[in-house]
């Protein structure tokens, strides 16, 4: 193995540039170091590119899907998270064991505890475990401080199962993660999982598709739960960011539906284990796992819906999935009955509290900045509750997203792909809108165009899911619209006002004051 | 023993060893005939009722843990504020020694105030000798520029002659004919210590530009372009007026601070006593008679003092502690109007990341109630701060605040939707305070140290914004005033919801869930 450390370090030193190292570790796999890591590696990202669930991947064209779905990344643009971070976020929240980061203390030191994911129990999720190389460890290799590492966590925490999680630079020296942890499973007698998703292999999504094959791999199947019911359910794809999880749950709970194993919010590494039990699944919200929740079908017969608890007519949909499959699979019919009956109240709920905002949100327009199912799936509610959504993002939405966007908001729908912050900035400020919902990475972009805003996406502090979060979200909304400072913000200084036409041609520059009369012209 | 010489405790644990837990059992239940816990539990919840309130509200004499002090401290305050003067105060030591002690353990600054330490037979007698021997003494002992004289309840009550009295003292050669010995009545049974203010700056005023209690001939008015400042008692002086300055100088005006304070509460420890360290220049003083106008950044610490200004001929305006974006915009476009020079571009940026700021943290602030006390124009700027971030001054309570400020405060309330449930009770104390927690509660409280113990009773978050502040250190080096002073503030009032926050969600394994990291 580690030759392999001064064939590469040349090409590092001389380009620079992280797609040589890619070629390089893609050629080496193909090479004759076949079937080490780097091998199966690549033979799983194959696989995970051409996901046949995913129904973006499956509208492609031959050659459109050859080339995957990651976007290759353009060297010096901004761009998002890395593999690792993907692999992080889609497995973070199994809250019962040890994440153990094998790298330099960059990659754990800056994912610590970053995304608001909430567990029921155990807490040592939170705990930031890292191998932290250092220079030594770099050029004798890592492999044997992770070992310690890993016998450490065992011999303080005790963990039912240790999640290791490769990285750039054990990755590119050749540290064998996937042996070392085999050893150390061997050893120690608990299962110590390899999470083989370097950060130079792509993106978050693959990262969180690579997560999901380590899952799918060394976890699901390997335990049986105590008893099954016929309403045995998984989520997956569901974090329980701000405990969202739980405002679905108790319906669930109500209707005697047992969730056996989200995946892999407030998870416990007992529950995915004996997820494979399920009677059905729900892909909740996101493409990033579909791979999971597709190959269980595969090999345990798992049929899988996707759905959303995103918004109202979302969540009534879900549910009624979710009755449905049971049924299809042997639960009692008069389940559908007591679904309805809670889909009926829940609704007549929600909507009268909506109806409230009313008078509030009248002629209030608004604009979504997310992606994928969130584009439209929270149109309707804020439809519903009076708001005009003049435009969405469809970044991450696929073909049917975008129908039902036509849908929902007319065949004029103002539809908007990937832009940059100074795309974003530039559209804001002529938008004709009254608040802009997005994730926290378009907040400060927002803000500065003058634009009022609020977080739907998934640092935010509160839950949005299911019938009680859309009413929130509602409630958030009318906060963030009547917040006296959004005056102060479109609003030059006021002084300004008394010199207008003294300085226009400075003002030209100034967003705040092209906002100021667009505002009045809105209205 | 629980004490011992090899590892000295102090009372933070001291008494909690056993020994002393076990004395003070026995002298409750030996010699304090305590009544049945049980009872005092009934009574204690009794306190927070409403029928409790009206009562509490009903009372006519007693007045409960005050949040106001008297004349004096402020004629003190505002007299150290010129160049090499000596506060003194005529009347009884004791009160002298509260000013002191007051100021320096607010801003933990040695503080320079005498008394002409008044007996039994100068009550009986007048104050006269006292007042002879007094100027004589303080002149020779502390060499001061000038010496500023207020007056205890003691002086006042038998009426003794200030003006009389200082002329005596100087035929009697306590202190030089020409020497400036400025003075002021302030007693203590009438106001607070924001008219002592008003009074002693007012009585400064008078001596340098109404001929020097007929000593000199009055100063003839030649109107130039600098304007004067008045900040009004304050507890963040310190850094508010150095604050104040930077603005003027980005502005180019120039200007004279009437009192600056700002270098007399914080003098540099290099190795010498500054008994006098900074201060308005006695020339600067006397010469502010000739500015264009006059601002005071407090309504009611100048309510005499603007009168006499105006009535010389200045244009004057007063605001009421301006805090944020709006009041701050408005003060700014004031000293614009008056000198016509314009706003530069250095100051409208830090507006814009005021603003920023505020956008920013806006939803952890929105709809937030508070219940704010202190003085009449702290109390009006910080709850029109919190109208503009969007939060509601639920209970704003001024125990020296009066009619006036009552009126001034509602028609603020009615300016914004925040203000419809907001209610203001000027000559209330900090025990009606508690009532209003406990019946209509709030999410925060503001106020000074004092408000330590409405917290505790009443378990409403305090905010420390005010006067005195001596649980916490050095807070009155931060300005209040101005785009950076809103910011601090902001942030003071963020740090407490965040430390809520997460003191409400860090029990492990209970509530951790939404222990977060970011917030």
């Amino acid at each position: 193995m580690r030759p392999r450390i001064l064939a590469l370090s040349p090409v590092v030193a001389a380009s620079g540039a992280g797609a040589d190292y890619r070629l390089r570790l893609d050629r080496e796999a193909i090479g004759p170091c076949k079937g080490t890591l780097m091998s199966s590696l690549s033979t799983k990202i194959q696989d995970a590119l051409s996901e046949p669930g995913c129904a973006r991947n499956v509208n492609k064209s031959e050659a459109e899907r050859r080339k995957g779905c990651t976007k290759q990344l353009q060297p010096g643009g901004a761009a998002g998270g890395c593999a690792f971070d993907g692999a992080k976020i889609a497995l973070q929240p199994v809250t019962d064991v040890a994440h153990l980061v094998h790298g330099p203390i960059a990659c754990e030191g800056n994912s610590w505890d970053n995304r608001s994911s909430v567990s029921s129990g155990p807490d040592l999720w939170r705990r930031s475990f890292t191998t932290d190389m250092d220079e030594m460890n770099i050029v004798f290799g890592g492999e044997k401080r992770l070992y310690k590492a890993i016998r450490e966590v065992v011999e303080k925490y005790d963990p039912p199962a240790i999640f290791v999680y490769q990285t750039c630079v054990p990755a590119m020296i050749g540290d064998d993660i996937n042996a070392v942890c085999k050893a150390a499973a061997r050893r120690f007698g608990k299962p110590v999982i390899p999470v083989n998703s370097p950060g130079f292999v792509g993106s978050k999504n693959l990262g969180s598709k690579l997560a999901g094959e380590a899952l799918f791999e060394h976890v699901i199947g390997t335990q049986e739960p105590d008893i099954t019911t016929p309403y045995d359910i998984n989520l997956v794809g569901e974090f329980n960011l701000s405990g969202e999880l739980w405002q679905v749950k108790p319906l669930l709970d109500q209707l005697g539906i047992r969730i056996l194993s989200c995946i892999s919010g407030d998870a416990r590494y007992r529950d995915i284990a004996c997820s494979h039990r399920a009677k059905a699944a729900m892909v909740v919200c996101s493409k990033a796992l579909i791979n999971v929740a597709r190959k269980m079908k595969e090999r345990y017969g798992i049929p899988f819906f996707e759905g959303s608890f995103y918004g109202i007519q979302d969540s009534s949909d879900s549910l009624r999935n979710i009755a449905r499959m049971l049924i299809a699979r042997g639960a009692p019919t008069e389940l559908m009955t007591r679904t309805e009956a809670v889909i009926s109240r829940e609704e007549a709920k929600a909507w009268a509290a909506i109806d409230g905002f009313k008078p509030r949100f009248a002629g209030k327009k608004a604009l979504l900045v997310t992606g994928g199912v969130k584009s439209w799936s929270v149109v309707a509610a804020l439809q519903e509750a009076g708001l005009e959504i003049v435009g969405t993002s469809v970044k991450k939405s696929t073909r049917e997203d975008k129908e039902r966007i036509k849908e929902l908001m007319g065949q004029d729908a103002h539809m908007i792909e990937e832009m940059s912050a100074r795309q974003m900035y530039e559209m804001l400020k002529d938008a004709k809108a009254d608040i802009m919902l997005s994730g926290g990475k378009s907040q400060f972009v927002a803000l500065k165009a003058a634009m009022p805003w609020l977080d739907i996406n998934q640092e935010r502090s509160y839950a949005y899911l299911g019938y009680a979060g859309m009413v929130k979200l509602m409630e958030e909304i009318d906060k963030a619209l009547y917040n006296p400072i959004w005056d102060q913000l479109r609003r030059p200084a006021p002084w300004e006002s008394v010199s207008h036409s003294a300085c226009e041609g400075r003002m030209r520059d100034r967003p705040a004051v092209h906002a100021a009369p667009r505002l009045q012209a809105a209205e | 023993m629980t004490q011992n010489a090899e590892h000295v405790l102090d009372h933070l644990e001291l008494f909690k060893g056993q020994e002393y837990q076990q004395m003070l059992a026995n002298k409750r239940a030996l010699f304090e005939c305590p009544h049945d816990p049980a009872e005092v539990e009934r009574i204690r919840e009794w306190s927070k009722t409403p029928e409790y309130r009206e009562k509490n509200f009903a009372r006519e004499a007693l007045t409960v843990n005050p949040a106001k002090a008297c004349q004096p401290l402020g004629a003190v305050f505002v007299s150290a504020g010129f160049e090499g003067t000596l506060p003194f105060v005529h009347g009884s030591q004791g009160c002298v020694a509260y000013y002191r002690s007051h100021l320096s353990r607010h801003f933990k600054e040695p503080s320079s105030c005498v008394s002409s330490s008044m007996t039994e037979d100068a009550a009986v007698f007048g104050g006269l000798n006292n007042m002879i021997d007094g100027l004589a003494n303080s002149y020779n002992m502390y060499k001061p520029k000038m010496i500023a004289v207020s007056t205890t309840c003691m002086a006042e009550v038998i009426g003794d002659d200030l003006n009389a009295f200082i002329k005596t003292a100087k035929e009697k050669g306590s202190v030089p004919a020409e020497f400036d010995v400025p003075f002021a009545h302030t007693p203590a049974f009438v106001g607070s210590h924001v008219n002592g203010y008003d009074h002693a700056l007012k009585g400064i005023l008078e001596h340098f530009w109404d001929g020097k209690a007929g000593s000199a001939p009055k100063l003839e008015r030649k109107q130039n372009g600098k304007i004067n400042v008045i900040g009004g008692f304050d507890g963040y002086t310190v850094g508010n007026l150095r604050e104040i300055k930077r603005i003027l100088e980005l502005m180019e005006i120039e200007y004279t601070i009437l009192g600056d304070n700002s270098d007399v509460f914080d003098t540099p420890t290099d190795g010498e006593f500054r008994m006098y360290g900074g201060g308005t220049s006695l020339h600067d003083a006397a010469n502010a008679v000739h500015a264009k106008a006059t601002i005071s950044m407090q309504q009611y610490c100048t309510e005499k003092t603007l009168p006499f200004v105006e009535d010389h001929g200045h244009k004057i305006l007063a605001f009421n502690y301006p805090l944020g974006v709006g009041a701050t915009d408005d003060f700014l476009m004031a000293l614009s109007r008056i000198t016509g020079k314009p706003i530069p571009k250095a100051l409208e940026q830090e507006r814009g990341r005021l603003v920023d700021a505020i956008a920013d943290s806006s939803s952890h602030i929105h709809g937030k109630k508070f219940a704010i006390y202190g003085d009449p124009d702290l109390c009006y700027g910080l709850a029109a701060f919190l109208l503009e971030l969007g939060a509601e001054p639920t209970h704003v309570l001024s125990t020296n605040g009066g009619k006036a400020w009552e009126e001034k405060m509602r028609t603020l309330f009615a300016s914004s939707p925040f203000g419809q449930n907001c209610h203001v009770y000027p000559g209330k104390d900090l025990w009606h305070m508690r009532s209003l927690l406990f019946t209509e509660p709030v999410d925060f409280l503001i106020g000074n140290t004092y408000g330590k113990y409405l917290e505790r009773d009443t378990g409403t978050p305090l905010i420390r914004i005010g006067f005195p502040i001596f649980d916490r250190h050095h807070h009155h080096r931060y300005p209040v005033w101005g785009y950076q002073g809103g910011i601090n503030v902001l942030v003071k009032i963020l740090d407490k919801i965040f430390d809520e926050i997460d003191k409400h969600t860090n029990i492990a394994g209970k509530t951790d869930y939404s222990f977060d990291i970011v917030r």
